[in-house]
């Protein structure tokens, strides 16, 4: 293996020619087949038994996902200008290709369900705009007076109506998006329209990340390209190391295009990825070399170069499989774009370790060495003094470095218990964005924009048709609604059967209740199946009365919110059982949730997982299972702190944040290794601990420092980015660098000197 | 027969033949809609009438329905009581439809668990006729004045000869855009219906399965309408059919509703 190596590097330009040719075939596989995946549904576990059930139920009641356009008139909306808004909007909606015409529901569509002198009917609230003030007056009264409408369609107040329009599965685009914006614009003033709702939000989202993300990398590039001039001193040397990690990338996405794999909204983070761990290599070769061109000024470039990639390939190597390891850890995930995710990123690390080990030295042999001017000594350079610094205080203050390390690790975990899951998809908006105020807007004003379908399904049929099994029902609703003010508002089969008692009881107040027989609940139906649109009735039970879909209106998507009113309805689960009635939920918010559940546990259960492997993988390299404890420890306390400081700074554990743990041990890993190995090196030539020690200060630490310091520069470039979540990202990955970092030259580094491993019992 | 006669009857087919020739090619859109609308089909009527309601999904529903019809000439009345499902047994619907122009149906529905009669305002949003895919115009003869109708063509189909009609609404804002009917020639029985929506899209196709001859008259008695767009279909069955019997006007008053069968 190693001989093949070697004898590799002996044709130079053999190497660089066959690697730019398979890259530029890459490329052109990338060019011609990459394609993105922006419908949400691919991203799901649609096996998973809760999907399957949702989009079943979705199927039995039609349920789509509503997009919400108000028009807010501060005088009132009872005038005929804003009531002609009302009627051309909804007209102009049912209009939309993604829209279905019965799926628009506004004042001017919605069934009013009236008690006459004689009977019942079912009617419109207006067809033709009401002009005098007579039948102004007499449109609010019927509004005011039906309970199925005041307070879901119109607010109290009477200044803001929302009409409702479900678009089809997987329609939203960002073009329908502004199609829908100029629509509402050209109906304002004076009065405001608001346009909101999940297919928004989510629409909005899955095209705002990923762009924002492509906006950002280049600049990301840029900025780790100029810092690593800097800090290699040399435009040879990194643009070397900037090669493999632009050439790994391609190879990655070259391989998902050619095996017909589309890109995720994850995906987009591959490059993020193989940035961050990519460069690690390089700049290890490149410190090396340098270090030996200054201790043997005179050697020959192929003397120096097979001096580097003797010393090296094995911590590169050894660094590359640890973190491939890692991420191919996440291929376990239920979540295919995760498990994509996992193993083209897995790819990717072993890609740029393998032009890390044959691209860099070929490139030095073909095109020279970086000639470095300051030829000074190593040993006054600032970050060496630095580093010598460290090592020295941390060696003589053992136990407060043990101390300080306990203590922020007691802080971590204590903050780590504060993590809160957020499969929101609001709350990675601006909290100043359009998006945002809108849908506070309509939640002020209204039930909810984000729905809770709550299915029960009975044993028999004509199950909810029964007097009992609809009272515990409406109790339900009644009990969730009254008792958390997050849920704004229920409808179900109860509210038409309450609505028709009371109208047939001459509007009293007393009959707002489910009927008393089963007889007269069916009659009702029937009644209203004659005078209304049974289509209606469908949409909260299914035509056996075996099945009911209660919807509940909540003004919050963040996970807590519907946690909440989960666990409400959990405790009506039991009177519900014993009516041979079961409860199961869907819709697309309760499938937010589930997803995001699963998404997080994987990552969780692949970061335990791959701390395991980390450790095993690190005793088998050093031969000693000291040596991967040891290293595990600065890639523990990163990720301990990186969680820890997200539940204390309050920022929520999402499908992004979650991902950062990855990043933590594939560098805090890179860290430890360069560094155990260095040691390792020394110490058996030397024999001296302290020598060994600092040595590997000078020599792997000052790469290490190197690493951190391009890599924090190019991540805090994300803080400008326009989308939060990138934002958090960005300052959580710096973080993530420097503890990594600060672990590796502090505390491991203690540990490994204290632990006296690799230094030969009486050597002397 | 002796010269003269035959003479006579060789003048009459001369005559008669390019008559009936030009007559069969002449016979316009709107006398084909006008034989319909007047075919006699008795005063009265009263049978069994089972409703199969089916939506996209498969489920099925099914309503027996004992129905007595009269028509005045001036008006008809119908009632109808439910017999199945159990739970909505014996709830009455009577509607008095008049022939005047302008003058709306009186609807009324009897609820025995609520023991009450009341009225079913005929200015109400849905035209369909109890959740099924029939409209209550779809159900009655609409009016052949009402509509333009063009002769399209003539063709074969379920093996009878038929026109081929397309009638317009001269009202705008129907329900319909147009719809195009099948025809039996000389029974002036329609066989096949298809209606387009306002936005002109095929929206229903109506198929009618069966025809009897009772008491004389050619009746319905199996009919599927299939709404495409919904993927939703209705099919309606009558059974024990007396055409002409003579119902008395008295069977057509709140008191009967009430009563049940």
């Amino acid at each position: 293996m190693n001989n093949v190596y070697f004898r590799l590097l002996r044709y130079p330009r053999l190497v660089l020619a066959v690697t730019l040719l398979l890259s530029v075939l890459f490329f052109l596989v990338l060019k011609k087949n990459t394609r993105m995946e922006t419908d949400l549904d691919e991203y799901m576990p649609q096996h998973h038994p809760a999907f399957v059930y949702s989009n079943q139920a979705e199927e039995w009641f039609n349920i789509k996902d509503g997009i919400l356009i108000a028009v807010e008139n501060a005088d009132g909306i009872y005038n005929p200008v804003t009531l002609q808004k009302v009627i051309d909007l909804t007209r102009a909606l049912q209009k939309m290709d993604e829209i279905k015409k019965e799926d628009v529901t506004s004042l001017y569509t919605m069934d009013n369900i009236v008690g006459t002198e004689s009977g019942l009917d079912v009617k419109s609230f207006f067809r033709q705009v009401p002009r005098s003030d007579d039948d102004l007056t007499a449109l609010r009264a019927s509004v005011r007076a039906n309970e199925m409408v005041y307070g879901r369609l119109v607010n109290p107040d009477e200044t803001v109506t929302v009409i409702v329009a479900e678009i089809e599965d997987d329609s939203f685009s960002q073009a329908f998006y502004n199609r829908l914006l100029d629509l509402a614009g050209s109906y304002e003033s004076p009065e405001k329209i608001y346009v909101a709702g999940r297919p928004i939000v989510e629409g909005t989202m899955a095209l705002l990340g990923p762009r924002d993300m492509r906006r950002m990398v280049p600049i990301v590039i840029a900025v780790i390209i100029f810092v690593l001039l800097l800090v290699q001193r040399s435009i040879k040397a990194g643009l070397f190391t900037l090669l493999v990690v632009l050439l790994s990338v391609i190879w990655a996405f070259g391989l998902m295009a050619g095996a017909g794999i589309p890109v995720y909204a994850v995906s987009t983070m591959i490059p993020v990825m193989l940035i961050a761990i990519g460069v690690a290599d390089g700049i290890h070769l490149i410190s090396h070399l340098r270090l030996f061109l200054l201790e043997n000024p005179e050697t020959d470039k192929k003397t120096a170069v097979f001096d580097m990639v003797k010393e090296m390939w094995k911590p590169v190597v050894f660094t590359s499989v640890t973190t491939a390891v890692g991420f191919i850890s996440l291929v376990t995930s239920e979540v295919y774009p995760i498990k994509y995710f996992g193993l083209f990123t897995a790819f990717g690390v072993m890609a740029a370790m393998a032009f890390s080990l044959l691209v860099i030295p070929s490139g030095l042999l073909v095109f020279g060495l970086p000639r470095w001017k300051n030829t000074g000594n190593i040993e006054k350079s600032y970050e060496n003094r630095l580093l010598n610094t460290i090592a020295l205080r941390v060696l003589r203050h053992q136990y407060s470095t043990l101390f300080i390390t306990a203590v922020i690790i007691a802080a971590a975990v204590f903050g780590t218990t504060k993590v809160w899951i957020n499969s929101s998809f609001l709350d990675k908006f601006e909290k100043t964005s359009d998006i945002v105020l809108t849908d506070a807007f309509i939640n002020n004003h209204f039930g909810g924009t984000s729905m809770l379908n709550v299915i029960l399904e009975a044993e028999t049929v004509d199950a909810f048709k029964q007097p009992r099994i609809l009272r515990a029902m409406d109790r339900m609703q009644t009990d969730v609604v009254g008792s958390l003010p997050v849920a704004g508002n229920s409808f179900a089969l109860s509210d038409y059967l309450k609505r028709m008692n009371k109208v047939m009881h001459a509007d009293s107040a007393v009959y707002n209740v489910i009927p008393d027989t089963r007889e007269l609940v069916a009659q009702y139906l029937l009644l209203y199946e004659m005078s209304g649109d049974p289509e209606n009735l469908w949409k909260v039970v299914d035509t056996d009365y075996q099945k009911a879909n209660v919807t509940f209106q909540l003004k919050s998507d963040n996970s807590m919110a519907m946690n909440h009113v989960i666990e409400q309805i959990e405790e009506h689960k039991p009177a519900l059982k014993e009516l041979g009635v079961t409860v199961n939920y869907a819709g697309s918010g309760y499938k937010g949730l589930v997803f995001t559940d699963l998404i997080l546990e994987g990552q969780i259960k692949s970061l335990f997982m791959s701390l395991i492997l980390v450790v095993i993988l690190l005793s088998l390299m050093f031969n000693k299972i000291a040596a991967g404890l040891i290293g595990a420890v600065p890639i523990t306390i990163t990720a301990l702190i990186s969680f820890g400081v997200m539940g204390l700074l309050n920022i929520p554990l999402s499908t992004t944040t979650a991902l950062l743990s990855s990043i933590a041990i594939g560098i805090g890993i890179d860290y430890a290794v360069h560094f155990i190995q260095h040691y390792k090196t020394v110490a058996a030539e030397t024999g001296d601990r302290h020598l060994a020690g600092q040595k590997t200060m000078q020599h792997s630490g000052r790469a290490i420092a190197f690493n951190a310091i391009v890599l924090i520069a190019g991540f805090l470039v994300l803080l400008a980015s326009v989308f939060p979540p990138n934002r958090d990202l960005g300052a959580l990955v710096s973080m993530n660098m420097f503890t990594s970092f600060l672990g590796t030259v502090t505390i491991m580094y203690l540990l490994l000197t204290v632990s006296n491993i690799f230094i030969r019992k009486n050597p002397r | 027969m002796n010269h003269k006669q035959r003479l006579i009857i060789a003048l009459i087919m001369l005559i008669s033949a390019p008559l009936r020739l030009s007559g069969q090619d002449d016979i316009s859109g709107l006398d084909i809609m006008r034989n319909v609308y007047t075919r006699p089909t008795g005063s009265d009527q009263q049978g069994r009438l089972t409703m199969s309601l089916t939506n996209s999904r498969g489920s099925r529903r099914v309503r027996k329905i004992e129905q007595f019809i009269k028509d005045t000439g001036q008006e008809e009345k119908k009632i109808m009581f439910f017999i199945s499902p159990a739970d909505v047994r014996n709830t009455s619907f009577m509607n008095w439809s008049y022939g005047e122009a302008g003058r709306d149906d009186d609807q009324w529905i009897y609820l025995p668990a609520l023991k009450r009669i009341k009225r079913i305002s005929s200015e109400s949003k849905s035209d369909y006729f109890m959740g099924s895919d029939f409209t209550y115009d779809d159900l009655g003869e609409r009016h052949p004045s009402e509509d333009t109708h063009t002769l399209l063509r003539e063709e074969t189909l379920d093996g009878e000869d038929c026109y081929i009609v397309e009638s317009i609404p001269r009202e705008d804002g129907y329900m319909y855009s147009r719809t195009v009917s099948w025809v039996i020639k000389d029974k002036w029985i329609g066989l096949k219906k298809e209606f387009y929506d306002e936005e002109g899209e095929l929206l229903k196709v109506l198929r009618v399965l069966k025809q009897e001859k009772i008491n004389g008259y050619w009746i319905i008695t199996h009919t599927r309408m299939h709404n495409i767009q919904k993927d939703h279909t209705t099919e309606i069955r009558l059974e024990n059919l007396i055409v002409d019997a003579g119902i008395p006007d008295s069977r057509f008053t709140e008191r009967m509703m009430k009563r049940g069968l």
